[in-house]
């Protein structure tokens, strides 16, 4: 029986390939609209403005405390009762972009708080504006520390990408979910599904290792 | 040409600037000194407003400086701010670090701004460490490279922060007489420090604080020599001693 299922497998893959790009399409996006998002948020973080400070914090802290499945659900279900229709990708790419960038806020802010202040005040003193003294000065320096756990971060966005699946889209996890019921052998098919989403996070994860290695020195 | 009329400064419940009236003519060389927490630091870090001030009215060239108005970049491109610990940008080498200013600031093109950074540099004895990262650098030659950066922008005022209270004892006289040089070129200074050798050679005037406010003020000599008060009297016996 093993062997007829694995050979069903086999004639299918070009399926599980399919829901493999939809994956790495909504990471791509993802990962690139967090990071400037989140890096945009994580300055307000760090700025003066108490205003601004706390807004961004409130935001942070809302998304950091509810599950991400229950985000993309108030985004695909409930906000057309607002209004605002939204078809699964989109709306996959939004609550992303939502969750992702709360978390690299965090870190960025991070890597900014951990720059003495005597950097931003000898900038000041020379006559650089704040904008120049974060440019020229702040961020540069904030990169090293912010890179390592960054790209960390990108590993968890992409498996969260998996969560996209309960609303629809046709995600690699998806894939499995729809192939195990004609195909009932769950270890195999959702071995295979993990097997391809640790194809794609392994760069990464090793990436990280070796961001983490070099910061050490 | 700086002046400070009245100014009072708060940390919180602590009164760190008490009633401060002080002002210095241009091509003074004011040396401020006086025991930890006497706010000596706090009062030049107001000249440049890396410090706010609660009441009174600081004035650099005309300029309010406590005013939320003022244009504090324009400001600060004319007054040089050497710090304790240096401060020197870690990712950029030292040319880069001499050049930031004045080619984001002052909008001077890079190659001019590399002629005014290697002119500096001469200046302060370092020109063969244009291409070195501050982190290969000694102390006394960060604070070199600090010095040629706050001279970078040609400014009229040069303040110093305890310019040689983080180096060893024996890099200290290089720093000194890089500041000595400085003083033959008619620049304006405020020097927060606690060298009297160098207060001796230079000073115009001496300025000691205690507890945020203006204790006493003479020549060095009268300063040393016979200080007015007892408080005064107590610090350089003090500091004379080791």
């Amino acid at each position: 029986m093993m062997a007829f299922y694995f050979s069903q497998l086999v004639d299918i893959f070009p399926f599980f390939l399919k829901g493999l790009w939809m994956t790495s399409k909504i990471a791509f996006i993802s990962l690139v609209t967090c990071t400037l998002i989140g890096l945009i948020l994580g300055i307000f973080r760090s700025s003066n403005n108490i205003i601004l400070k706390r807004l961004v914090g409130v935001y942070v802290a809302f998304v950091r405390g509810t599950p991400f499945v229950v985000q993309i659900f108030i985004i695909f279900f409930i906000f057309p009762e607002w209004g605002i229709q939204l078809e699964a990708f989109s709306a996959a790419l939004l609550a992303m972009a939502i969750m992702g960038s709360a978390f690299i806020c965090e870190i960025i802010a991070g890597g900014i708080a951990a720059i003495p202040k005597g950097q931003w005040e000898a900038a000041a003193s020379s006559g650089l504006t704040p904008f120049q003294q974060l440019r020229l000065v702040v961020i540069p320096q904030a990169m090293k520390i912010i890179l390592p756990p960054l790209v960390g971060q990108y590993v968890l966005l992409i498996k969260d990408t998996s969560v996209v699946s309960v609303i629809g889209v046709m995600d690699l996890t998806r894939v499995g979910w729809v192939t195990v019921v004609r195909i009932p052998e769950g270890l195999m098919v959702f071995s295979l599904v993990g097997a391809l989403y640790f194809m794609i996070s392994y760069p990464l994860i090793l990436l990280s290792n070796y961001l983490e290695q070099k910061m050490a020195d | 040409m700086i002046e400070f009329k009245n100014v009072n400064k708060w940390y919180g419940k602590l009164h760190v600037l008490n009633d401060i009236n002080l002002a210095i003519p241009k091509g003074e060389v004011l040396v401020i000194c006086g025991p930890s927490g006497s706010g000596k630091s706090t009062l030049i870090r107001c000249i440049n407003r890396l410090e706010p001030i609660q009441k009174g009215e600081i004035i650099v060239n005309n300029v309010p400086v406590h005013d939320k108005t003022t244009n504090l970049t324009k400001l600060r491109a004319d007054i040089g701010f050497v710090f304790q610990q240096f401060h020197l940008y870690p990712h950029m080498t030292v040319l880069e670090n001499i050049m930031l200013a004045p080619v984001n600031v002052k909008k001077i093109a890079k190659a001019e701004a590399k002629k005014i950074a290697m002119e500096k540099l001469e200046q302060v004895g370092l020109t063969e460490k244009y291409g070195v990262h501050p982190a290969q650098l000694s102390g006394c030659q960060q604070q070199r490279v600090a010095i040629a950066r706050g001279l970078a922008m040609s400014p009229e005022i040069m303040l110093f922060d305890e310019p040689t209270s983080a180096l060893d004892p024996e890099m200290i006289g290089e720093v000194l007489d890089v500041m000595v040089n400085l003083v033959s070129e008619g620049m304006t200074m405020c020097v927060v420090t606690h060298e009297m050798g160098f207060a001796r050679k230079v000073a115009n005037r001496v300025l000691f604080m205690d507890e945020g406010a203006i204790v006493e003020t003479g020549t060095p000599n009268e300063f040393f020599d016979n200080p007015k008060t007892d408080r005064a009297a107590s610090f350089i016996s003090m500091i004379l001693t080791h």
